[in-house]
Formats: structure tokens, C-alpha cells, sequence
């Protein structure tokens, strides 16, 4: 890829978002961050994304409807993981069905986040 | 007794029989509806701890790594008991999370063929740095021709890790923790058993049934050496009844503990 990938990170929480706004743009990312459904559709609009790291609960609904709206616009991410709190194996098919890669239980330890991360965007 | 008037003593006592019996369901309905309130206010709570945790535990991580620049020895000690004791903190708010729907009946099982083996590997392998810290040692015997398993892999590992975990807790530096996998026959069905046993401080007999019983503290006292939620071994108990098996313990005060679960081969459902 020669450009810097293009990181979205979606969760309600300014902290979440924060350390991992730091995360990603110091390790050579670029990276947009969004608290709502609302605002996720919106940074798809204006610039493509690499890689979308969705949290599953937002003030404005399901994080994984964040999904459909995007592919109805022709704007989702080449990758969607799903970043939750919770790893019961329904919620782990949820978010499959829904088309995210993969699902990762918060908190990732920064190295496997990363990795993934890098995989993805080569 | 005139037969009418003992027709009507019995249609009253009757009568007051179904207004007891009104009474005790809306009483049962209100008691449910609150208990749900609590399992609620325990999974939000749990939620809205995690997200701060995650915040605290990526920074630190960050640091940690020297993303943002070199730290010096010292420094990165003192970020990694930052990220210690926020997985520690975060591990206790999973406990509660997951006892809280164990209360609520909120806990299913999802059941697939696995080695037990793999899983006690997978979880001495987990412990190993935590054995060497400590100054212990660690076996792990698990004999080839165990069956495989039908049960929920992810709660049986949960359980095999808590109780390692307390073994190492409980084991001062010099001591032994070991797992065994076995098999036997329990009323005519095949069971697996898994051993979790330590040269630690042991536990009185009297205290046996105290250790499974949630919130529970052998030493309750705000010194006492270990700390924990105490619903540990609430979970583990629950956890191995929902896939069918049963645990208990052999131990005695300054002996050691031997903790021993087990689970029917074949489908649990």
C-alpha cells in the first residue's frame, strides 16, 4: 500500500478512542475516529478506509448496522474487526454474519492489535 | 358439624388458600423482577468499568512498548504493575459479570468436541511465567487415551485456569502444583477427571463447603493475604454442573489441596 493506511475507530468512549488514536498514528497510520453510527458513515463518505475498528454499542444503535448502511453506499472498509466487551460465541456469530474479519475482545494487547492491523493493511 | 356448615368452613379455607397463594407468586414475581434489576446493574457496572480499564491498559501498553519514545528500566517496571494490576482488576470484573449470569440463569453452554489435554496444556502454558516467578515448579500429566470431550470448551477452560491459578496463589516459593487427567467410571457412564492439586497451604476440612459458596473468603479479614471477588470457585462449580460434571476438594490445613472436577464424555445435553 503506499499511502498511510486509513484507520477508523468507532466506540462511544473518548478514552477507548484516544489511546488508540495514539496507538495507530504513532505507528504509521492514519487514523479517523468516529462515536456514533452517524459519524462512521460520514468519515466513509469522505475517504475510503482501510481498516474499521467497530464497537458494538452506540448511542445511535447497533454498531454492526454501521455495516449494511456503508455496503448500501458502496463505502465499507476493506476490513471490519469488531472490538467488544464480551466474547460469548453469539455475539462472536453476530458480528461474522454481519461481515467483520474479526472479532476482538477488549482490551487487545496493543502487540496482537498491531499485528492484526498490519495484516490487514499490507 | 352440620354438613352445610362444614361445606362452607371448607370453601373459606379454600378461599384463603388461593389468596395465600395470589400472595406468594406476586411476592416470588417481585422478588425475580429485582433480582433481574441486580444481574442488570452488575452487567452495566461491569460494562462501564471495562471501557476506563481498556483506556488505562492500552496506554499503558503503549508506554510500555516505548511507542512514544524509550522508557528506562525503573519506568517500565512501574508501567508494567499499571498493566498488572488493571488485568488483574479487569479479571475480577469478568468474575462478577460472569457470576451475575450464572445468577440469572443467563449462562448457556456451547458444546463442542475437544482434548482435554489440549486445554490444560494451553492453560499450564499461560501459568508457566507466573510458576517461574514464584519459585515453583509445575507438572502436567495428562495419559493419550483420554476420550475427547462434548462440552463448552471456553467455561471448562475457565475452570482448569482458576483453579491453577489458586493452586499458584496459594503455594508459598519451593512448592509443587501439578494437573492430572484421568478417566473413571461413575454410575455405569465414563467420566474424565481433572486434577488440580498443590503443596500450598491447604484448607480445614471445615472449610470445604465455605470455598465453592459465592463472595466466601476462608480469611475474610481486610489482611488477609489473598484477595480475590471470592466467587472463583461459585463460577468453577457452576460452570462444571452446567456441562454435567462435579467438583469437590481433598485438603487439609498446611497438606496441600487437591481439587478434583469431573465431566461424562459424550454430549451433556
Amino acid at each position: 500500500m503506499e499511502a498511510r493506511p486509513h484507520i477508523l475507530i468507532v466506540d462511544d468512549s473518548a478514552d477507548v478512542t484516544g489511546a488508540l488514536r495514539v496507538l495507530f498514528e504513532e505507528t504509521g497510520n492514519d487514523v479517523s475516529v468516529a462515536n456514533t453510527i452517524r459519524d462512521a458513515v460520514a468519515v466513509a463518505d469522505a475517504r475510503t478506509i482501510d481498516v474499521m475498528l467497530l464497537d458494538l454499542t452506540l448511542p445511535d444503535g447497533d454498531g454492526l448496522s454501521v455495516l449494511a448502511t456503508m455496503r448500501a453506499r458502496a463505502t465499507e472498509p476493506r476490513v471490519t474487526a469488531a472490538l467488544t466487551g464480551r466474547a460469548e460465541p453469539e455475539i462472536a456469530a453476530r458480528c461474522t454474519a454481519a461481515g467483520c474479519r474479526a472479532v476482538l475482545v477488549k482490551p487487545v494487547p496493543i502487540a496482537e492489535l498491531l499485528r492484526r492491523v498490519r495484516e490487514w493493511t499490507v | 358439624m352440620h354438613p352445610v356448615d362444614s361445606t362452607t368452613t371448607a370453601e373459606h379455607r379454600v378461599l384463603q388458600l388461593e389468596e395465600a397463594l395470589n400472595e406468594a407468586a406476586q411476592i416470588n414475581a417481585e422478588l425475580q423482577s429485582r433480582d433481574a434489576l441486580k444481574t442488570q446493574f452488575l452487567a452495566n457496572i461491569s460494562h462501564d468499568l471495562r471501557t476506563p480499564l481498556t483506556a488505562i491498559i492500552t496506554h499503558a501498553e503503549i508506554l510500555r512498548d516505548g511507542i512514544l519514545g524509550p522508557l528506562s528500566e525503573k519506568q517500565r517496571d512501574s508501567v508494567a504493575s499499571i498493566i498488572g494490576g488493571g488485568r488483574q482488576l479487569l479479571e475480577a470484573v469478568g468474575e462478577i459479570l460472569t457470576y451475575a449470569r450464572g445468577a440469572a440463569n443467563q449462562l448457556t453452554v456451547s458444546p463442542s468436541e475437544f482434548h482435554i489435554a489440549a486445554v490444560v496444556a494451553q492453560v499450564a502454558a499461560l501459568n508457566e511465567p507466573l510458576v517461574v516467578k514464584k519459585g515453583l515448579s509445575i507438572s502436567v500429566d495428562a495419559t493419550p487415551d483420554v476420550p475427547s470431550l462434548v462440552a463448552d470448551r471456553e467455561q471448562v477452560t475457565h475452570v482448569v485456569s482458576n483453579l491453577l491459578g489458586n493452586a499458584i496463589a496459594f503455594t508459598p516459593s519451593g512448592g509443587r502444583v501439578w494437573v492430572a487427567v484421568t478417566t473413571r467410571s461413575e454410575r455405569g457412564t465414563t467420566q474424565v477427571q481433572v486434577e488440580v492439586g498443590d503443596t500450598g497451604i491447604g484448607i480445614a476440612p471445615e472449610h470445604h463447603d465455605l470455598v465453592f459458596r459465592e463472595f466466601a473468603q476462608v480469611d475474610p479479614s481486610p489482611s488477609r493475604r489473598h484477595h480475590g471477588t471470592g466467587l472463583g470457585l461459585t463460577i468453577a462449580r457452576r460452570l462444571v454442573e452446567l456441562n454435567g460434571g462435579r467438583i469437590w476438594l481433598e485438603s487439609q490445613l498446611g497438606e496441600g489441596s487437591r481439587f478434583y472436577f469431573t465431566l461424562p464424555v459424550g454430549d451433556p445435553r
